[in-house]
């Protein structure tokens, strides 16, 4: 009888040995379910580059950029300012992509031999936080990115995430420093779509990165944020950008493949034409054709048929339909190449460039900008010199990155023809002509306006972040024609002396899923990101 | 199953008496198809003499030299008593008897045939006369309406339009949910259904609930749907024919406005405020029609200009087709006393009402059995059955073209577009923006390909008399091919540049997606029956094993080259590509036993478990059992059996648990199947950053991202709990027939792949939330008012009353978004019926009145999401009528269903175009918000708003087309209520037209004429589209929604002619 029960356990034992073999058959052959974080990080810069692309479409359209074309219907809300929850969606791409650094900060974590894909997700981390609370303000920060664990995280205020992204940066550069001194270390390489491994460049970033939280946290009205340390890292005496940070995997004229501006708004790969339903501003033209400022050469090296645009076609101001209102050429205005063949179309200057232009990542005409008005406020900031040097450096880098080719060659003579702008054409003109400006408020109007240009179409969110701070560019508040403003013609908004809306509203999916925590009583006029005016 | 009567007959071939009496001989036929009836029980009444026929239906019996009257009696005819006289031959036909049918022919799980008596709970059976009748062309349609407790949805149009089976509504929140279908013993996918040839259907069973099902596994916690296909007859040799042609015509267009055409304030106001007409617009917020001749679009490059009245043409309701079906049918039965030969064949072909939409059908059927020795038995059954779509791609784009066109266009003109000088060419369209539907129609086209293969061999082995052992491998391959296209147009400068144009060349692109899948399923089951005195034991013990493996691949290309060449090889640049594998396995062991007692009495006990490749290795085992009880009580208790007010009297309960692993449904090709492999963790993707195309990788550089979805770590199976209780009723020799059931079930350890914050890195997780629970009742009456000679009268009807609901899902977690059309979602909310709607509503007063601005007059949205309505139906009723008069049969079935609401998706698109009636009720001007109040200085008291009116009731920015309207999707919620005429047809019977006609090739046959779906009465505030349409398509739970993905709902009419040889 013992007998028999020990053979059954064994026939058992066996069926169950050979059942768990037939059954272990779960495996996924289709996707990997773990990777290397060297895997992730340059599909996460790639997709940082499709998350700017879409803060730069919102921050165009509401910061002056871009105007509906003539053609094209239902606008509605997006000329009207009464947006929904449906207007714009900055929230969830860059949240996604933040979970891609996040999975490699994880992953990293207390693992020497990686410290440099450590540190570099965590400044591309602070990079997103950083988007998200300016589009958003109060936002799941240090519940944030949880997964399972925190299904419905609670917001941080806007300022208390500021001050935990500048202590995000303080480490992350001091891993570079420690990954510095260390004899092994896996180099990141070409991992590395943006600096292709060049650490100090990536300090360089990091720095400009806690300056710009720093500018806006230690605002010029009030100190806004209260940040652990306001010092920065010398990085060998270049402590900022000096050249503009471009993210390029390869980009080309293929599916998929092309830099993504490039795709929205010039030609697809197959040479369709991209979205025409916008154009530039009346407004934003008259900083280049002498409305408001006489620039030429970077108003050539943007737009199409600058100086010679049709009249029909000129440009238009936001919530304009009329049936006169300008259409956009196939190809876009912001394409200024006069081969307009889809197929071969590219290689030109300006902001979209062609389909294999890297796409920027942060530009050093912004660093400089940042580190000007540092010198005007009082922030103390190692390397550089004065606002004035700052400041002519910032344009000189406008007219450099405007005037460089996909393959990074350099056409014509930016660094003259800066020069021309300052102190030739709009001499006199202190937004433009740094040498007369008379005190700070004037400093900081040119300063802010000069990076406004220089962001045009760039990242227009960033000049919108910067005129919703400082007021600059100028805006009329009562006599509102084109070019003294760009509050659309239907402007629904009446709270505001300026016509213009102050923020978007919280995501639909925040409603659906998180609603407990999504703060109430967000009003896309009177709700201001805590840095605003 | 009748020469299986026969087998267990002549065992009891027993008593016969002698000597002093004569001989009376006969044969024994179905009155409805003249066939020789073998195995039917002769006795002479009042005695225990009796006989049964043989093969060919005759019999030989010796009766008293006088009065004498025989009783004929077979399972599923009627009995009948005939007084032999003085005759010496009686031949007698027999009419069939659907309720006695029931007695017998009940298969249920693994192929076990039991007697309707034993079973406990809810089943009902369709003949192939009650589907038949609308000649259908999908077996599911012909179901609707027809059986309590089952909802059937056609949830798309189009050619082959797709239905989604429901057995005692949703359980699962999001796994699935339909009903499991069982060809010949073998549970097959459900997409074999929609290409079974309907004809080759002998009866359908329905398993409403999970109990009956439970020796199915897993897969029959949704009920189930059991189709027996025809066999061949012993003795009876026949070829059958029929060719059916059906039109099917739209039956309901959205109702638009019809006032205003194309233009609006953006191209300037009259002095008088109204808008101003505009030749290219495609929005509708231009003045009001006054029937003047205007231009239509730009002149075109050779200087003409279309001109045409500006009116309402309702040209949007006349470019749908009246499309067609031809559907022929043939088939041969035969059979001897060893074996059974059924072979059919059909061929299908339908056009759709899009124009140039095609789709045919073939299908082949093998249906065989044989007698190997006394003790073996082999059957086998094979179907093949191709089908081959050709449709365009564009049809939702091309109906939403069609819902914003402004009224004064009159489309029908412009099917051209060929030729360069036709107004329908790309060039020439006056339209911008939308392309031409006839040219989308045309250019962008998609090639279907399907190749079903299903069959199954089974062995029966009978060792010792009640011993039988069954052996049986069934399959279910499906190969899917699709060629998606499109053809390039370059536009002349011309029309790239005139006006506000906005056309731009097209790329002609080409893409392949294939798909092969197959479905194995292997049963071994031994039956052991005994009677002891007055119990008798049936004992089942059985395992299946089920293997399911797919294969997908998919490549596309753009940039084609040769114009008209449609091959990947004529592209450029690079292609996109893909593919993906799938398998699973599945074990399950059970056994069941019944005890009876005197034939009336019956419990039974079922227990399984099943071993499942899709859970972690630890979790995957899971074990559910069931019980189920019946009581005949007019035959039990000799007072309710001798009373001639109750025929038949059974009351039935049973308590089931069933287990399903709920994992996934469809693939990231073609939404297909991925039997819900590989869900147990999270995975990283290659060529996409969430979802945005990402180019990786680029030469030597290769990026991943990780998914959105979570996954939790320990899954496990849904469990199903339920019961129910019944009662059948038939009264006064069956002239009515009634049953009722209760049920309840509770579903709980929901399997659930819940949407989540992005702000948590992710977008969903997977894991075991929550509980759903529904109850309701299935009632079933039919009675038979009159019946004579030439008339038979039978009207009745099913009634379904359902209340599902979600208990709980989990405490971070309220609700599951299960579907999403425009601002509106579908959603399984804790503590609502299941779905909901869920969406965008006004603010209001707590009494429910908007509140508006006290100067603008403008309401505000709500920032938060609110319950918009229940999406399940709580009632539907199907009423039933039969009439027949001598040869002459009609039959006619409505279905009515309430209380529920739905979201129409193309409600946003149409107000934002101007074409909606919505926005033409106030005649674009300044109104008053209806029912409004303004909340009053003090913040708390309401006064109604009579007199504060919303300035811009028109123009492109005005409140029809703005974010205020369009975004509120309570605006777009009404009443999915409605009434359908689902079927009736009228039959006249050749049979005795052929007889007397002296043919005898011809045995008989039949013409008739049959609509479906013929009028459909909705509630007064959905003038959008049939409430049965759902965004989430056949296999989604999220219903209650819809888009413009569906082409408006069709009517279907036709006549059939149908001989037998």
């Amino acid at each position: 009888m013992k007998r028999l029960s020990i053979l059954i356990f064994l026939a058992a034992a066996l069926v169950m040995a050979a059942c768990n073999k037939y059954f272990d058959i779960n495996t996924n052959p289709n996707q990997p379910t773990s990777v290397t974080p060297n895997l992730i990080l340059p599909q996460a810069l790639t997709a940082t580059s499709f998350v700017l692309n879409g803060y730069n479409t919102y921050g165009s359209q509401l910061g002056g950029n871009a105007a509906n074309a003539g053609g094209y219907g239902g606008f509605n809300e997006y000329v009207t300012y009464s947006y929904t929850s449906g207007s714009w969606n900055m929230w969830s791409p860059t949240y996604d992509n933040l979970e891609d650094y996040q999975y490699i900060i994880d992953k990293t974590t207390g693992d020497a031999a990686n410290i440099y894909f450590n540190a570099v997700a965590t400044i591309m981390r602070v990079h997103g936080f950083q988007l998200l609370v300016d589009a958003y303000n109060d936002i799941p920060y240090t519940h944030g990115l949880k997964g399972a664990s925190e299904l419905n995280p609670p917001y941080d205020k806007g300022p208390d995430v500021y001050a935990g992204l500048a202590v995000e940066l303080d480490s992350a550069m001091a891993r570079i420093n420690r990954g510095n001194a260390m004899a092994t270390k896996n180099p990141i390489d070409n991992y590395d779509v943006v600096f292709h491994g060049n650490m100090s460049k990536w300090m360089q970033l990091a720095n400009t990165l806690k300056l710009k939280l720093i500018v806006r946290g230690l605002n010029n009205s009030g100190t806004k944020v209260t940040f652990a340390n306001t010092s920065f890292d010398p990085n060998g005496g270049a402590p900022f950008l000096t050249t503009d940070a471009l993210i390029n995997p390869g980009f080309t004229r293929d599916i998929n493949r092309q830099n993504t501006a490039w795709n929205n708004w010039a030609y697809t790969y197959t040479g369709t034409a991209g979205n025409k339903a916008w154009v530039p501003t009346l407004w934003i033209l008259s900083w280049y054709d002498g409305t408001n400022l006489n620039d030429p050469d970077r108003g050539k090296a943007i737009y199409f048929e600058f100086g010679s645009i049709p009249s029909d076609q000129i440009g238009n101001r936001l919530g304009r339909e009329t049936v006169d209102a300008p259409k956009c050429p196939t190809g876009g205005r912001w394409y200024p190449g006069t081969d307009r063949t889809g197929t071969s179309a590219g290689n030109s200057t300006g902001v979209l460039k062609g389909p294999n232009a890297g796409y920027p990542l942060m530009t050093a005409a912004e660093s400089y900008f940042l580190q000007a008005e540092a010198y005007v406020t009082g922030i103390v900031i190692p390397g550089g010199s004065d606002d004035v040097t700052s400041f002519r450096n910032g344009v000189t880098a406008s007219f450099i990155f405007l005037y460089t080719l996909p393959d990074l060659s350099v056409s014509g003579s930016p660094a003259a023809d800066a020069a021309t702008y300052m102190d030739v054409t709009n001499t006199g003109n202190y937004l433009a002509d740094y040498s007369s400006v008379s005190g700070n408020l004037q400093k900081l109007e040119a300063i802010t306006t000069q990076k406004y240009i220089a962001l045009n179409y760039i990242h227009s969110h960033e000049g919108w972040n910067e005129f919703r701070r400082t007021g600059y560019p100028r805006v009329a508040e009562s006599g509102r024609t084109a070019t003294n403003t760009f509050a659309s013609t239907v402007s629904n908004q009446t709270f505001r002396p300026d016509g213009l809306p102050t923020r978007i509203l919280y995501p639909t999916s925040e409603a659906q899923y998180n609603p407990a925590n999504l703060p109430s009583g967000i009003d896309p006029f009177t709700k201001l990101i805590f840095w605003a005016k | 199953m009748k020469k299986f009567l026969l087998v267990c007959f002549s065992f009891v071939f027993v008593l016969s008496a002698w000597a002093q009496e004569r001989v009376v001989t006969g044969k024994l036929t179905s009155k409805e198809d003249g066939s020789a009836l073998p195995g039917v029980n002769v006795i002479v009444k009042g005695t225990t003499n009796g006989t049964v026929t043989d093969a060919d239906g005759k019999y030989r019996i010796s009766v008293p030299t006088s009065g004498a009257t025989l009783v004929f009696s077979f399972i599923g005819m009627e009995s009948q008593e005939v007084v032999v006289g003085e005759r010496s031959v009686v031949d007698v036909p027999l009419v069939t008897n659907l309720t006695q049918l029931n007695e017998v022919i009940v298969t249920t799980a693994g192929g076990l045939q039991a007697r309707e008596r034993e079973l406990g709970s809810a089943n009902t059976i369709l003949t192939k006369e009650n589907l038949t009748a609308g000649k259908a062309v999908n077996i599911a349609a012909a179901m609707q309406g027809k059986v309590a407790g089952f909802q059937i949805n056609a949830t798309s149009s189009g050619v082959n339009p797709e239905f989604r089976l429901i057995l005692r509504g949703q359980r699962s929140m999001t796994g699935d949910n339909q009903a499991l279908i069982v060809l010949d013993n073998v549970p097959v996918p459900s997409a074999v259904l929609s290409n079974l040839n309907m004809n080759d259907v002998e009866s359908v069973n329905i398993l409403n609930g999970s109990g009956a099902a439970a020796l199915y596994g897993s897969l029959a916690s949704n009920g189930a749907v059991i189709i027996t296909t025809k066999k061949g007859k012993s003795g009876v040799t026949d070829i059958n024919f029929s060719h059916n042609v059906t039109m099917n015509q739209v039956a309901f267009y959205p109702k638009m406005q019809t006032k205003f055409g194309a233009g609006g304030s953006a191209y300037g106001t009259n002095l008088d405020g109204s808008p101003f007409f505009n030749y290219l617009e495609n929005q509708s917020y231009g003045p009001a029609f006054d029937g003047k001749i205007r231009p239509l679009g730009p002149p075109t490059e050779d200087g003409r200009q279309l001109y045409t009245t500006y009116d309402y043409k309702d040209a949007h309701s006349k470019f749908w087709d009246i499309g067609q079906t031809n559907q022929t049918d043939l088939s041969f039965s035969t059979g001897d006393d060893k074996s059974s030969l059924y072979v059919s064949g059909q061929y299908v072909t339908v056009t759709g009402t899009t124009p140039g939409d095609k789709f045919t059908r073939a299908n082949l059927r093998i249906n065989g059995t044989r007698k190997i020795t006394d003790k073996v038995r082999a059957a086998y059954s094979v179907s093949y059955a191709p089908n081959n779509y050709d449709i365009t791609s564009q049809t939702g784009a091309i109906y939403d073209n069609m819902l914003n066109m402004p009224q004064n266009v009159p489309i029908t003109m412009m099917k051209e577009w060929r030729d360069p000088k036709a107004w329908g060419n790309p060039n020439n369209f006056y339209n911008p923006w939308y392309q031409n539907p006839y040219f989308m129609a045309d250019n962008y086209r998609e090639k279907d390909k399907n190749n079903y293969l299903t069959g199954n061999i089974e062995l029966r082995f009978t060792p010792v008399k009640g011993l039988e052992l069954t052996a049986r491998q069934g399959i279910a391959s499906r190969g899917y091919f699709q060629k998606s296209y499109n053809g390039a147009f370059t536009y002349s400068d011309y029309a790239k540049n005139t006006d506000q144009s906005s056309k731009t060349d097209i790329i002609a692109s080409v893409a392949e997606q294939s798909n092969y899948t197959i479905q194995s399923i292997t049963d071994f089951l031994a039956q052991y029956n005994k009677s002891i005195t007055d119990f008798n034991f049936n004992v089942v013990a059985g395992t299946q094993i089920i293997e399911n493996q797919a294969k997908y691949m998919g490549i596309g290309i753009g940039g084609l080259v040769v114009g008209g060449l449609y091959n990947l090889s004529n592209g450029t640049g690079n292609p996109s590509y893909g593919e993906a594998d799938f398998k699973t396995r599945k074990l399950g062991v059970y056994g069941k036993a019944t005890i009876g007692y005197k034939d009336f009495a019956f419990l039974t006990g079922t227990g399984r478990n099943d071993w499942d490749s899709r859970l972690n290795l630890g979790s995957n085992s899971f074990f559910y059992p069931s019980v189920e009880a019946s009581v005949l009580l007019s035959e039990g208790i000799s007072a309710i059996k001798d009373n001639n007010l109750i025929s038949y009297l059974k009351i039935r309960g049973s308590i089931a648990k069933t287990g399903l692993v709920n994992l996934g449904s469809t693939s990231p090709i073609s939404g297909l199947s991925d039997y819900g492999a590989y869900y147990t963790k999270p995975t990283f993707s290659s060529s996409n950053s969430n979802g945005v195309s990402n180019g990786f990788p680029y030469g030597s550089i290769a990026g991943y991202s990780l998914s959105n979805g979570m996954v939790s770590n320990n899954l496990k199976p849904e469990i199903t709990k339920s019961m129910e209780v019944g009662i059948d009723l038939n009264l006064l020799h069956d002239r009515i027939t009634s049953s009722v059931t209760y049920f309840q079930t509770k579903t709980s350890n929901q399997t659930v792949n819940t949407a989540v914050s992005n702000s948590t890195g992710f977008s969903a997780l997977l894991s075991n939330v929550g509980q759903t629970q529904s109850q309701g009742l299935e009632a079933t009456l039919h009675f038979q008012p009159i019946k004579t000679d030439d008339w038979t009268v039978t009207l009745g009807g099913n009634y379904t009353y359902l209340n599902n609901k979600v208990n709980f899902i989990s405490d971070n977690l309220p609700r599951i978004t299960l579907a999403t059309s425009g601002s509106a979602t579908s959603v399984a909310a804790a503590g609502q019926s299941f779905p909901v709607i869920m969406g965008f509503d006004y603010v209001r007063d707590p009494q429910g009145r908007v509140v508006v601005d006290g100067v603008t007059g403008l309401p505000t949205q709500n920032s938060a999401v609110t319950i918009l309505g229940n999406a399940t139906p709580k009632h539907r009723i199907g009423t039933d009528a039969q009439v027949t008069w001598k040869n002459f049969r009609f039959t006619v079935l409505f279905e009515y269903r309430g209380g529920y609401k739905v979201f129409n998706g193309m409600g946003g698109s149409t107000d934002w175009s101007g074409t909606a009636y919505r926005t033409g009720v106030y005649d674009r001007k300044a109104f008053v918000f209806p029912n409004s109040v303004i909340l009053g200085s003090d913040g708390v008291t309401y006064t109604p708003n009579t007199s504060v009116a919303i300035a811009n009731g028109n123009g492109n920015n005005g409140f029809w087309s703005d974010g205020i309207n369009r975004n509120v999707s309570s605006n777009y919620v009404t009443s999915g209520d409605f009434v359908k005429l689902r079927e009736i047809s009228l039959t006249y019977d050749l049979t005795k037209f052929f007889s007397t006609m002296g043919h005898k090739f011809i045995k008989g046959g039949s013409i008739s004429a049959q609509g479906r779906n013929l009028f459909l009465w909705m509630a007064k505030d959905n003038y959008y589209t049939d409430p049965e349409y759902s965004t989430a398509g056949a296999n989604g739970n999220g219903t209650g929604l819809n888009d413009i993905g569906q082409t408006p709902p069709v009517r279907y009419y036709g006549g059939t002619l149908q001989l037998k040889f």
